[in-house]
């Protein structure tokens, strides 16, 4: 009697030490950390992506939102939290790629704290001007910003943003300069940009194209590989001379390091799936995203390009954020 | 040595000054920058200067004009409600909403001379811990956890 | 006559059972959560936002408008019942409706906003019909010059505010500049009186302030002086506005609609300032501005029309060019994106039902919050009269509640904490709060747009002077500062006479 106690008591401590028996996974609501506020990019792609893999899990997921210091805050909570695949994260490229370069103390190691999960989606940056701004086209751009060197101000969603390295990039690779006008998120730059107070920036394709379609704004060049089949006259940076200025943002999950290799693979599958469903992909085109749903070996290869990359651009343009 | 006067212009100017100087003293770190390419300091030094002048001002003004007294600090109802607060701060993630909850209540109702623990007092605490689980975390799941983690999951 | 068929086609849009129906829901949730103290309609509209994905995206929008001014709204009830503003347009309606509230006139303040609120609502709703395409126009020429004067009108007007001493309101409104300051500086990126704390990179929320402040610091405050006054006027006068009453506050109403619709329309904060400006304007041209911050009517009437007329017009550059003027319309632009709509220019011609529907929904919406709430007058009333030690400790509690809820982070439970800590040392100087919450919201905008406008001209400071816009708004702050100045000055220089004599 007591024998068999000591063994029933045996097995249960196998069962509850055995985490990496995912077949129960997931047992619970998981929650997805998004270090943004509601209502931004990374909010809108946790919340469509979620609602998907909610059926495939057959748990609820929950979005929390952590806003907080360009997104270290809520993505140091996550490094921290415990790797067992109840609690996820999905950032942006300033999450993984920009705030490791640009700030000396962060709470958190994107190569070294996190499992990559995937890349769900990326939306191409665009080069927009005020239509009364004299350049026509990139070309033009470059002529005029060498002519009157520290005079066009181009505006950004924030310094240390995705738009103002992409700016710092472009003038490193044409030769030029400009005045950086950061402002507090992308909406009050375009704001600013339509009522010709700032002259020219680059900004998310769709948060744009609506304003370039009614011709409040002009589109000079899309920051990528191939042509965007919304604006097919529009061409690519490459195309318009300017080479190594391809630029999109894009859209991360991923989990704290040390995920149970059956949960992490449960959940690639899942965030893939969902991310393919025709229905899912429609919604990010509407919005001007591109699902990307890659292996997390691909995104781990991507994070460690775009991190060299803007490491580059950092230290040649000598921007701080963090003094 | 002349008399102050106006013991809450006195206080309130010295409330002026020490933020005037922390601030000061803090941002003088901050770069200065030019007025047409002001630094992240320019503005928080030019600010600082003028909070300590106006300290000085009300400061200096209380021993020229007759005002009240600042009269006693009620320490027992500040300490219990800053308190409370905090402790519910302190206990929500450990404890849960439940317990912290009990003790921010208890704790600055404990403030008032009114505070007696009756059946009435008791109802209403329940009805209160009751009505915030319902609403907050059920109806609109604000996160907070219901049991902490001190008493497991 | 365009008007008239759009506004037909919003009409038979609006009107349709279900979104009626969800008009309705969205007002009476905004009105529940607006009078939770803490829990503002940024915070409400980010939780539920989930919720509406599920409805077509009319009703969805319908509901979210709803919560906003229903929340806006329920926001000033607390603001005059309890002295908690969870917002920073009802710290003006806290000073002289809770003092209407301790004379026993609770009933009166309450009904006085709803009443101008509703008008404020049907005058910002035809504005919003007819003339949201020109306006949005108008609202562009803004740039950070334009702001910039803005901010320093709005600042001067905040010395308006104080019915003390003009020096405090001066120390309190730099020292709420230098508070707002806390957190990442916009132009260079660098962190500011963090203390190394990542949770105030962002700046300090206001709504933390502001519990802090004059939720906690009330609280105290009462407790103090328990046993020599009671904190509630136990004898209730009246629960709707008397003749007199109405005759005192309909141009008041007026005034507030026409300053807060023009203000509402700026997105670069300019609903923000709406309700203060109404309230220096009504305390300028009233004949006695010492009633103001004793209970002087006005001072709910022009304020809490302003407030929901700004509401209102705040949807303009949101609708018309895909601008959002302030947190709840950035979540509202986020709707629109969840649901398939690209916000922007062409969502007036693309989706009219949308668009029309959306605009007769929000009077249909004021109409209701009108109809629901002049009867919980008597209820509201009511719960002011329980025992003050029962009622605070649940204040504190939706306080702590609330404020978590913004970040869902204790770290702001702390920090409120301090500020009620601070809260009682300022009321025990004399030091007002009002002025330095203003200080708080202007501080961080006016410097943004300060360096901008420099940077933008390249250092030439004379651009504030030579916009006509800006040069205009600087010019009236001078005026504006003049006035608050000369009756001190005067007073002084008599002194000073009196003494030589």
């Amino acid at each position: 009697m007591k024998a068999l106690k000591l063994l029933s008591a045996a097995a249960l401590g196998i069962a509850i030490s055995a985490p990496a028996l995912a077949a129960g996974y997931p047992e619970k609501p998981i929650t997805v950390v998004v270090p943004f506020p509601a209502g931004g990019a990374s909010d809108t792609t946790a919340r469509v992506t979620t609602q998907k893999m909610q059926e495939s899990l057959g748990q609820p997921i929950v979005v929390e939102n952590k806003p907080g210091a360009n997104g270290s805050l809520g993505a140091g909570q996550v490094a921290k939290a415990k790797p067992d695949g109840y609690t996820l994260i999905v950032g942006s490229i300033g999450v993984y790629a920009i705030n490791p370069v640009l700030y000396k103390s962060l709470p958190y190691d994107p190569t070294k704290d996190f499992d990559l999960l995937t890349v769900a989606v990326r939306t191409p940056n665009v080069l927009v001007a005020n239509p009364n701004f004299p350049a026509n086209s990139v070309k033009e751009l470059v002529e005029y910003l060498k002519k009157n060197p520290e005079k066009v101000t181009f505006a950004s969603s924030g310094a240390g943003s995705s738009d103002h390295l992409t700016a710092a990039l472009f003038w490193q690779k044409t030769g030029t300069t400009g005045v950086h006008v950061p402002y507090k998120g992308g909406a009050p730059a375009i704001t600013d940009l339509i009522g010709g107070h700032a002259d020219v920036s680059f900004q998310n394709l769709g948060a744009v194209s609506n304003h370039i379609k009614a011709g409040k704004l002009r589109l000079l060049a899309v920051t990528a590989d191939k042509r965007n089949p919304a604006f097919p006259d529009a061409p690519t940076m490459k195309e318009a001379g300017v080479e190594g200025v391809e630029v999109y943002s894009w859209q991360a999950v991923a989990a704290p390091k040390g995920l149970p290799a059956d949960v992490k693979g449960k959940l690639e599958q899942s965030l893939t799936a969902a991310l393919n469903t025709p229905d899912v992909k429609g919604r990010f085109n509407d919005i001007g995203f591109e699902v990307v749903a890659n292996t997390s070996g691909q995104f781990s290869e991507f994070l460690n390009q775009e991190i060299s990359r803007w490491k580059t651009v950092v230290e040649t343009g000598k921007i701080t954020a963090d003094q | 040595m002349p008399h102050v006067l106006h013991k809450k212009d006195f206080w309130a100017g010295v409330l002026y000054i020490v933020f005037g100087a922390a601030a000061f003293w803090i941002g003088r770190e901050y770069p200065m920058g030019t007025a047409g390419r002001m630094g992240a300091g320019y503005f928080p030094t030019i600010l600082s200067v003028i909070l300590m002048l106006i300290g000085l001002l009300s400061a200096a003004r209380a021993f020229a004009q007759e005002g009240e007294a600042v009269g006693a600090i009620a320490w027992k109802p500040l300490a219990f409600v800053v308190g409370s607060t905090a402790l519910f701060g302190l206990l929500l993630p450990s404890a849960g909403l439940v317990v912290a909850l009990l003790v921010l209540i208890l704790v600055s109702a404990a403030a008032s001379q009114h505070f007696r623990f009756d059946p009435n007092a008791a109802a209403g605490l329940i009805l209160l811990v009751a009505f915030c689980t319902l609403v907050f975390v059920k109806a609109l799941g604000v996160p907070m956890p219901l049991v902490g983690s001190w008493f497991g999951e | 006559m365009e008007t008239l068929s759009n506004l037909w086609l919003g009409l038979e849009t609006a009107l349709t059972f279900w979104n009626l129906a969800y008009c309705m829901v969205g007002v009476l949730l905004g009105t529940a959560i607006g009078v939770l103290p803490g829990l503002g309609p940024t915070a409400t509209i980010a939780m539920l936002l989930p919720v509406t994905f599920g409805l077509p995206p009319v009703s969805a929008l319908i509901m979210l408008a709803g919560i906003y001014y229903g929340a806006q709204y329920g926001g000033s009830t607390t603001a005059i019942l309890v002295n908690l503003p969870g917002e920073s347009s009802s710290v003006v309606t806290a000073l002289d409706g809770y003092q209407m509230a301790r004379q026993g006139k609770a009933g009166r303040a309450l009904a006085t906003a709803a009443i101008g609120s509703f008008f404020a609502g049907t005058v910002a709703t035809v504005l919003l019909a007819v003339f949201a395409p020109p306006l949005a126009d108008l609202a562009l020429q803004f740039g950070p010059a334009e702001y910039f004067s803005l901010m320093v009108l709005g600042l001067v007007a905040s010395v308006v505010l104080a019915h003390g001493s003009l020096l405090h309101a001066f120390g309190m409104i730099i020292l709420g500049l230098i508070l707002g300051l806390i957190g990442t500086d916009v132009n260079s990126g660098t962190t500011r009186y963090t203390f190394g704390f990542p949770e105030i990179a962002d700046g300090i929320n206001f709504v933390v302030v502001a519990m802090g402040v004059f939720g906690l610091g009330e609280i105290i405050g009462n407790l103090a002086n328990e046993s020599t006054r009671t904190v509630m006027a136990k004898t209730v006068t009246g629960l709707m506005p008397t003749k007199d009453d109405m005759k005192q506050m309909a141009a008041p109403v007026l005034r507030g609609t026409v300053l807060g619709s023009m203000l509402g329309i700026l997105p670069g904060g300019g609903a923000m300032l709406a309700s203060f400006a109404a309230y220096t304007l009504e305390k300028k041209v009233s004949k006695h501005p010492e009633r103001f911050g004793k209970g002087a009517i006005e001072g709910v009437a022009g304020p809490e029309s302003a407030n929901n007329a700004g509401a209102q017009t705040s949807f303009i550059p949101m609708l018309t060019l895909g601008i959002p003027s302030n947190p709840v319309m950035a979540l509202m632009i986020g709707a629109m994106i969840m649901q398939g709509i690209q916000p922007g220019p062409s969502v007036m011609t693309e989706q009219p039902v949308l668009f029309w529907g959306l605009i007769v929904s929000m009077w249909i919406g004021n109409l209701f919050l009108l109809v629901l709430n002049l009867p919980l007058i008597g209820l509201w009333v009511r719960m002011i009269s329980v025992p003050y030690h029962f009622l605070y400790p649940a204040i504190l509690v939706f306080c702590a509640i609330g404020v978590f809820s913004l970040n869902n982070a204790t770290f702001d439970v702390y920090l409120m904490a301090i500020f009620g800590f601070l809260g009682y040392i300022f009321r025990k100087l004399d030091c007002e709060p009002a002025p330095m919450l203003l200080g708080f919201i202007l501080g961080p905008m006016m410097e943004e747009h300060l360096r901008r406008a420099m940077l933008i001209s390249k250092g030439d400071a004379t651009v504030f002077l030579s916009r006509p816009i800006s040069a205009t708004m600087l010019l009236l702050a001078l005026i504006l500062l003049a006035t608050v100045l000369a009756p001190a000055v005067r007073q002084k220089r008599e002194e000073a006479f009196q003494e030589e004599a």
